[in-house]
């Protein structure tokens, strides 16, 4: 009897981080009990996926703080679980949360999945997120997608540092002064020495 | 007057006994050693040591853990912000607001984790992000949603709110 208890108390300690994960409190204490349930099944799925859960959550708060329905907060978080799957099988099962997170923005902005890919071969080795995250706000900036993906892909073939994905963003954002639809060719400063590789790999 | 016999007897015994106090005992060296070695077959009590070491250890324990407790409560105050994170300072013309609030993927969208320092007009606060890309919008007067004008809008507008993107590298 007392060894009994002994293998219930190990067997609740070894599951206790999955019970602790169980219920998110940020969840439970903004949304209705029915929402929270749904949204809950949805980010456990993507944890057995292995796909990031933090954007979910921060999805479904932003819906309560917006004051949305249940069902709209469902389906928002539900829309960007799919955009997170299509991220990774674009950018493959490697992908780091951060690169999944601007790949599936990047998906919602209208770029293909084709793009991603073609980023993650040009940029073998090296962090994906920001230039994702340009690429993907370059498009909602009003820049055609065909030119947004162009220079993003021009910068990453010649191996610059992230700073200067986010530089071309600025210029394009100054450049384009309330002209969201403009096609002209992005105005790039002068050629900059490639940075070296980081020793990182992701 | 006159001394009583008795009493001067008396005295010189009394003398004689102080004397032989006074006189120092020679013990042979051997009672010295004997009785050292007696004490050091009996020991200390045979408890004391791991009491001690058990009573130190945990004393030690205890400072050691007030130590990071005191290092953990100090820590948001003396540590700049996550490791990796970059000070991202955001602004908004409001002239005529009373308030203003941000909210936004780094603060679980609460109106009242992150409100705007106002002067003249201009609200402004200043957060440490780790590199990544985050969803926010302010919150002005407790009412209205205004995206921020300096970062591009964000593509999807799930709540029909406007919201901003800002990528930090």
């Amino acid at each position: 009897m007392r060894r009994d208890r002994w293998y219930v108390l190990l067997a609740l300690l070894a599951l206790s981080p999955v019970l602790l994960r169980a219920q998110d409190r940020r969840l439970s204490d903004r949304l209705d009990p029915a929402t929270a349930t749904s949204v809950q099944q949805l980010i456990d799925s993507a944890r057995a996926l292995k796909l990031p859960t933090e954007p979910l959550v921060q999805k479904a708060l932003e819906g309560s703080t917006m004051g949305a329905s249940g069902d709209r907060i469902r389906m928002a978080v539900e829309a960007l679980f799919g955009q997170l799957g299509r991220a990774r099988e674009a950018l493959g099962t490697g992908a780091s949360e951060a690169e999944l997170t601007a790949g599936a923005g990047a998906l919602r902005a209208g770029l293909a999945p084709a793009s991603l890919a073609e980023l993650h071969r040009l940029r073998y080795r090296q962090s994906l997120a920001v230039p994702i995250a340009v690429l993907a706000d370059l498009v909602a900036e009003g820049v055609p997608a065909a030119q947004a993906t162009r220079e993003v892909f021009q910068l990453a073939r010649e191996g610059r540092p992230d700073d200067e994905f986010v530089a071309l963003r600025r210029r394009v954002q100054s450049q384009k002064g309330g002209d969201p639809g403009s096609a002209e060719p992005l105005q790039r400063p002068a050629a900059a020495p490639a940075a070296d590789p980081p020793s990182e790999a992701r | 007057m006159p001394v009583d016999p008795s009493d001067r007897a008396g005295d010189e015994l009394l003398q004689r006994v102080v004397d032989e106090l006074r006189h120092p005992v020679q013990l042979d060296d051997s009672v010295d050693a004997a009785a050292l070695e007696r004490i050091r077959r009996a020991g200390l009590p045979s408890h004391a040591p791991w009491r001690f070491r058990l009573l130190a250890g945990l004393a030690g324990a205890a400072l050691a853990a007030g130590l990071l407790l005191a290092v953990l409560i100090r820590a948001p105050e003396s540590q700049p912000g996550p490791r990796g994170s970059r000070a991202v300072r955001l602004k908004l013309v409001a002239p005529a607001s009373s308030r203003v609030v941000v909210v936004g993927d780094f603060n679980n969208w609460d109106p009242a984790a992150t409100p705007l320092r106002g002067r003249e007009g201009v609200w402004t606060v200043e957060l440490r992000l780790k590199p990544g890309r985050y969803h926010y919008t302010f919150l002005v007067d407790g009412r209205k949603w205004v995206r921020d004008p300096a970062e591009p809008p964000a593509p999807e507008s799930d709540f029909g709110t406007p919201t901003s993107v800002l990528t930090v590298s």
